[in-house]
């Protein structure tokens, strides 16, 4: 398991990350949301050692995050890049040493990894000459070539077509059976819900929803109902109350309740005015769910404003 | 993992990718020929179109005039022979460069004689006069040659010292630089490639920065030392240059202060690229390196190889930038103190480390940030 807890970190007047937390199961695909700027890479970069939080701990199965904890780590990086010069297989091969492979071992894992993702006969072409694509699958195959305990992906799905991210969606639901932790971030949120068990929202550099997307869903206590009743032009709605009305259009009505509402009421009501065609009752999307914790007020700030920038 | 793992895996892949780079191929095998092509020409121009005045002492056993011509013309080469009627008119005839070499040998053959010489002989010279001797005196001594005597030895050796010495540092300054921007553009290629956050999610930014200085410096050394080497077998082979005395320590203190140069330049320039986010502003990244390396060998050249004793060739042998240069030219002229080297070496050796600590910090603070030039400060306080 993945624990993050409570980590900051500012670049001078920039506050990255303020105490944010949360944690990753193993075998659980996490989508790790929030908006630009929220902390999202801040944080992946502080769990591989690539910036130091000024306050706060990553830890691993319990245990504090190191350099030896990171080789059992598979990384994909925002800003994708390998050696443009270097082949393919070698340079594979090269990370997964880096990783604690033997020679013949990391050669024998890229073999596989590039089989898997149809680059075989690839193998000994320069990075440079492979298709965009191509060089997506090359990126993810080195945060997969040592066969990582724990994958952290940035922006995984971005760039790729509708097979590319069935291919990656795949790929990761695979991993994620075979027990390895998976946190990925997205801005994806209808591929997010489709895609992933749990979500962790961050805003502003602290979490703000955390948990499995279902449990999400029925905590937040709102629900959309869409009605259709023929002929009434809606006209049925206006004796009742106890809810907000999203769309009118026609004899369809689609209305925002809260979960306690009287829904046996409503449907005798609209039977009532005529014959019912549709009655649907929702939970909210999840990217409904994200605009309401990303946009709920924020405790006040002590010191100075939140910015933005991330470098 | 332990961290020399890490720095033998990224110094390997330097050396694999760019040992096998069709540049360093070239280059290498360029310098190799330019070489050889500079040391084989002048022996064939100076072989054919010269000829070589020998001027016989005195009595000289009878046909040894025509043994020589007869001799010469087996190694094709032209002698001209004259006659001197002493010791006196052959030392005068010397040192007016009206002869090349003179020869006595007694007219009963008792001894093979002396040549004597201005400076030193050449081996092709010596090669012929001695058959040309063996063969008129015919007698159970017959093998021996005549004893070379050159008139001014010692300052053959200055000469041939001197050439070394500047071959040395030329060689130097050209492998530290071509290879030092090696290291320079591999920085600013790994960050204008982002490579560079995959491979510190594993490697520590300073084992990265070593292994690099390590792999390439591995490449420039060898390059040098088959230069040297090729150099070195040419001129014993063409006999062009009678190496001096200080030679062995010379080419090991050339090797060694090599190895110190590259690491205090290429770490310099690698902390320094890594401020620059593209290739571009690589050149002015690493601008105030350039300058002060090209100040140093200037001086080195121009100043140093004049007065080797001096007061600036003294106060260059402590300075870092300047002493890779300034020692291995002063130990090819003889004109160093052992204490000196001893002293600028743990200097030397003592600037790398902090240059290593320090530039480390700076190098892991920019890094992995992009946009623009980052300043020093920057980049010091960003890597905590």
């Amino acid at each position: 398991m993945l624990e993050i807890d409570a980590l900051s970190k500012r670049y001078g007047a920039v506050r990255a990350l303020d105490g944010a937390s949360f944690t990753a199961r193993r075998g659980r695909l996490v989508g790790f949301l929030g908006p630009n700027g929220a902390g999202k890479t801040t944080t992946m970069r502080c769990i591989f050692g690539l910036a130091t939080p000024d306050s706060g701990t990553t830890r691993w199965d319990g245990a504090a995050i190191d350099a030896n904890t990171r080789l059992r780590f598979g990384y994909m990086p925002e800003q994708r890049g390998l050696y443009p010069r270097m082949r393919v297989a070698e340079q594979l091969s090269y990370f997964g040493q880096h990783h604690g492979l033997s020679r013949s071992g990391a050669r024998r894992k890229s073999g596989e990894w590039l089989e898997r993702f149809g680059l075989a006969d690839r193998a000994k072409s320069k990075l440079e000459d492979l298709s965009h694509g191509n060089q997506q699958r090359v990126q993810l195959a080195t945060a997969l070539v040592h066969d990582p305990e724990l994958l952290v992906l940035d922006e995984p799905f971005s760039g790729l077509d509708p097979i590319g991210i069935a291919t990656m969606a795949e790929v990761l639901r695979e991993r994620a059976r075979a027990g390895v932790g998976v946190v990925f971030s997205s801005h994806q949120l209808d591929l997010v819900e489709e895609v992933c068990e749990d979500v962790v929202i961050i805003s502003r550099g602290r979490v703000v929803a955390e948990g499995a997307i279902e449990e999400l869903k029925s905590r937040s206590g709102r629900r959309h109902l869409d009605v259709e009743v023929a002929g009434s032009g809606g006209a049925w709605l206006d004796g009742t109350n106890h809810h907000t009305v999203l769309e009118r259009d026609g004899d369809r009505v689609k209305l925002l309740v809260d979960e306690t509402v009287d829904l046996d009421g409503l449907l005798r009501t609209a039977r009532a005015a005529g014959e019912v065609r549709r009655f649907s009752y929702e939970p909210p999307k999840l990217s409904e769910l994200f605009m309401e914790a990303v946009n709920a007020p924020q405790p006040q700030q002590p010191d100075g404003p939140v910015l933005e920038a991330i470098p | 993992m332990s961290r020399w793992r890490a720095i033998r895996l990224v110094a390997g892949r330097e050396i694999i990718e760019r040992g096998r780079s069709r540049g360093y191929v070239l280059s290498l095998v360029f310098t190799v020929v330019l070489m050889g092509v500079g040391f084989i020409v002048p022996s064939l121009l100076i072989g054919q179109a010269s000829q070589t005045r020998v001027a016989l002492i005195a009595e000289t056993p009878p046909g040894l005039a025509q043994a020589l011509d007869a001799t010469a013309a087996a190694f094709d080469q032209v002698i001209v022979v004259s006659t001197v009627p002493d010791g006196a008119a052959a030392d005068e005839a010397l040192r007016a460069g009206s002869v090349d070499a003179a020869l006595a040998v007694p007219a009963d053959g008792s001894s093979a004689g002396q040549l004597l010489v201005l400076e030193d002989a050449p081996s092709a010279l010596q090669a012929i006069v001695n058959q040309a001797v063996i063969s008129v005196r015919a007698g159970p001594a017959a093998s021996e040659a005549p004893t070379v005597i050159p008139l001014e030895p010692p300052k053959a050796e200055d000469e041939t010292a001197l050439i070394f010495a500047n071959a040395g540092i030329i060689l130097m300054f050209i492998g530290i630089f071509s290879y030092g921007s090696w290291v320079l553009t591999g920085v600013v290629e790994e960050k204008q490639s982002r490579v560079v956050e995959v491979v510190l999610s594993t490697v520590r930014p300073r084992d990265l920065l070593m292994g690099k200085v390590l792999g390439i410096g591995l490449l420039a050394l060898a390059q040098l030392v088959v230069l040297v080497a090729v150099g070195l077998t040419l001129s014993q082979l063409l006999g062009r240059l009678t190496l001096p005395t200080t030679t062995p320590g010379a080419v090991v203190q050339l090797l060694i202060w090599f190895i110190l140069g590259f690491a205090f330049y290429s770490t310099t320039m690698g902390f320094l690229g890594s401020l620059a986010s593209r290739i571009e502003e690589a050149s002015t990244a690493s601008m105030p390196v350039t300058l002060t390396a090209t100040t140093a060998y200037i001086l080195s050249l121009v100043v140093v190889t004049g007065d080797p004793d001096g007061l600036l060739a003294r106060v260059m042998t402590f300075l870092p930038p300047s002493a890779p240069m300034v020692v291995p030219l002063r130990t090819a002229l003889g004109a160093i103190e052992p204490w000196e080297v001893i002293l600028s070496m743990a200097l030397m050796i003592a600037t790398i480390y902090v240059l290593f600590v320090v530039g480390a910090r700076v190098y892991s603070g920019a890094v992995l940030q992009t946009g623009g030039r980052i300043k020093l400060r920057d980049a010091w306080r960003a890597s905590r």
